[in-house]
């Protein structure tokens, strides 16, 4: 029954829809400063952590980790900051598009990636809400499909409504219902 | 628990119909308390592979502290025993027309309730000590996760065939009815009635592999460089002993490597041939491993269905649906391609195989060691219309680009390279830079030939993979049966029309690097307009 030919095989492949020429939807507004903001939080917090360790007197420490403290401490910050700087504009990058049977999610400044999901493949939904998510009105669309965990299909930064839409959408497609 | 011996049919022809099904909860043969236990030991330990650095650490405070350590050992297999009693005394199992139910679990308790038309896989084992009493394990599978598998642990294994028989044919039952399941859909009902009954017929053999066949296996298989990594914490102690040893046998060593008594040829030849003992003595390890594996291997086909049989010791038995296979690879060594051998795989679902590790006990299809006209005769049943063989005579396969060289050389060797050359130099020591740089060369060369082997090939239904280092592994999947498709690129690879494409299947991923732009959207584009158009199940 492999071997079963389908009706439309002549179809060139000129005329097929193109990944290269998607309907980008970009994420949320939001999305990309709240990144920032956390990255950031988190590279100040370390270097927090860092200087409170320095300046303390509670605790010995040996005496080479305290000399090399204030450098340790600048370079984390630096780093911190080019990478809250790259992955802003990595966040800015990120789209997604929905066709009429498939799914898609470009990432990556440098490393470029495109994601395509056939519907008709999907196992299951997850909406995915964390804490800062749920006060942000943003979720996580997760898409499983029987390629494993490792690639797991998932659009983050969608505000509430839309990926609500879009988990109804997906749900009430005809080839989840058929195959689902 | 003598239930069962009671259901033993009179008549073989059509046993499905002699299972009794009594709505009592039933309990498991005694025997099981034996798989319990092993099971539960394996779950402790894992692999047997990772308790020999522990040995190797502890086994001299073992032989020191024997009064610590000989009931402390007892007591942990009292334990075992004990909690695999109690595993026994809450198993219980009950089957009804359609379904089985099982309740396990001493401290988390476990309903499983699982309808036979939910079942995907079904396997019978039977270990070496249910030989003896001829029970077996029924294991049945969901195409869900690796929790909502159910084990039979201990049933007779006339049974455990009879319940298969009729899970199957209540399978089979299901799809007729609900056309909308399968592909099938567009055939008459009759020609299904038809198949159906044929499925139950007869079963034929179509490979089988002997000793032989399974000794070239043993010797090729890289079985015994795995090995070779479990021992390396005894190798010290190895050494010593055997060092011990022949000088018992007044053999010295140190002596007979000495460059002031002996010449240099001398001591090569004792090199050599000391080499090629323990390289003997390994490739006889791997042979046994193959043959404990593989022993009376046969494949056979029934209706679409494909049934390995195989196992010295512990005999399995896996089949799969044709309609289940994701992928064919088919695999040649360095080794293989001297002996003219090939290993092929038919690889399905991988969510089914997560937790088992052992070659053999797996979901794969594998044959081991088979010519090449065996692998192509098998490879054309499966898929009648692939064109696999005709790509490889004619070399019909696409190749990467020249860049993947370039970057990898450019990009990962080259500075590597430079540092340590740069660092050895520094410091003087000439000798391994110079045996650095030749080591780099052959990397360099590997690459290369990593370049040659890469190639993709496609055609209406099939895509087909070639890769390798220096031996070549061919893949081929049917292009419905993506499940996802990725399109990866850099900036540098934007700028020569180059991208990269993954292949997302049940079976696992497939990547092709640096091929041409166009040809991976045409890949993709093509595979979406597939799976999509085709709405053919994966499954």
């Amino acid at each position: 029954m492999l071997e079963n030919h389908f009706s439309n095989a002549n179809v060139s492949t000129e005329q097929l829809p193109a990944i290269l020429t998607l309907d980008k939807q970009s994420l949320s507004e939001q999305y990309a400063p709240l990144n920032r903001v956390l990255n950031l939080s988190f590279t100040l917090l370390i270097c927090l952590i860092g200087m409170a360790l320095y300046f303390q007197s509670l605790i010995d420490l040996p005496k080479e980790l305290l000399n090399s403290m204030p450098f340790v401490i600048f370079g984390i910050a630096i780093l911190g900051f080019i990478n809250t700087w790259y992955s802003h504009q990595c966040d800015k990058a990120k789209f997604y598009a929905i066709r009429e049977s498939d799914l898609h999610y470009a990432s990556g400044l440098f490393f470029r990636n495109v994601v395509s999901q056939p519907i008709t493949r999907i196992q299951h939904i997850e909406l995915k809400r964390g804490p800062i998510e749920r006060k942000a009105g943003l979720a996580t669309l997760q898409v499983f499909s029987a390629g494993g965990d490792m690639h797991t299909f998932q659009i983050p930064g969608l505000p509430v409504e839309t990926a609500q839409q879009l988990r109804q959408f997906i749900l009430q497609h005809k080839d989840v219902v058929k195959h689902g | 628990m003598d239930r069962q011996s009671d259901t033993t049919p009179n008549n073989i022809q059509n046993p499905a119909d002699n299972l009794q099904i009594s709505n009592d909860w039933q309990v498991l043969s005694p025997v099981a308390i034996l798989y319990f236990t092993v099971s539960l030991f394996k779950h402790l330990f894992g692999n047997l592979i990772y308790l020999i650095p522990v040995l190797a650490v502890s086994y001299k405070s073992v032989f020191e502290h024997p009064l610590i350590w000989l009931p402390g050992i007892l007591v942990f297999f009292i334990l075992l025993t004990f909690f695999a009693f109690v595993s026994f005394k809450v198993y219980r199992y009950r089957l009804t027309v359609d379904s089985i139910e099982i309740r396990s679990g001493i401290f988390s308790k476990k309903h499983l309730n699982l309808p036979f038309i939910r079942v995907q896989n079904i396997k019978i084992e039977q270990p070496v000590y249910y030989r003896l009493t001829g029970h077996a394990c029924l294991q049945l599978d969901t195409a869900g996760s690796a929790k909502n598998e159910a084990i039979l642990v201990a049933i007779k294994l006339d049974f455990a065939q009879q319940l298969k028989t009729r899970i199957q044919s209540q399978i089979q039952h299901h799809a007729i009815m609900d056309p909308q399941q399968d592909n099938k859909s567009a055939a008459t009902p009759e020609f299904e009635v038809e198949s159906a009954s044929r499925q139950i017929e007869h079963e034929n053999i179509i490979n089988q592999r002997n000793l032989s066949d399974l000794i070239i296996h043993g010797i090729s298989s890289n079985r015994i460089w795995i090995f070779l990594g479990g021992l390396a914490p005894f190798y010290g102690k190895v050494f010593e002993s055997v060092s011990e040893w022949l000088t018992s046998l007044g053999i010295n060593i140190t002596e007979l490597f000495n460059l002031q008594t002996h010449s240099v040829l001398e001591i090569g030849l004792y090199v050599l041939s000391l080499t090629m003992l323990v390289v003997l003595v390994l490739v006889s390890f791997s042979v046994v491993g193959a043959i404990v594996s593989f022993y009376g291997y046969t494949l056979s086909k029934q209706g679409d269905k494909y049934i390995r049989r195989s196992g010295l010791f512990t005999k399995h038995e896996v089949s799969m649906r044709l309609s289940r296979l994701q992928m064919i690879v088919q695999k040649q060594d360095w080794l293989d391609m001297l002996l003219k051998r090939i290993d092929l795989k038919f690889e399905q679902t991988n969510s089914f195989s997560k937790n088992q590790d052992a070659s053999a006990s797996n979901n794969k299809i594998i044959v081991p060691s088979i010519k090449l006209e065996e692998s192509q005769a098998l490879i054309d049943d499966a898929y009648p219309n692939n064109s696999l063989n005709r790509l490889i005579c004619n070399n019909g396969f696409e190749s990467i680009s020249k860049r993947f060289i370039l970057r990898n050389i450019m990009l990962l060797l080259m500075p590597t390279w430079l540092l340590i050359t740069f660092a050895t130099l520094v410091n003087n020591k000439l000798m391994i830079a110079v045996l650095f740089s030749l080591f780099f060369i052959g990397l360099c060369a590997l690459v290369v030939l990593r370049w040659k082997r890469w190639g993709i090939a496609r055609d209406e239904n099939f895509v087909y993979l070639r890769k390798g280092l220096i031996g070549i592994d061919y893949y081929c999947f049917p292009i419905y049966k993506l499940q996802q498709t990725q399109f990866k690129q850099t900036l540098l690879m934007k700028k020569r029309q180059l991208a990269t494409v993954k292949f997302v299947l049940a079976s696992g991923t497939l990547k092709v690097p640096m091929i041409n732009q166009k040809l991976a959207y045409k890949l993709i584009d093509e595979g979406l307009y597939q799976v999509e158009s085709s709405q053919k199940s994966w499954m």
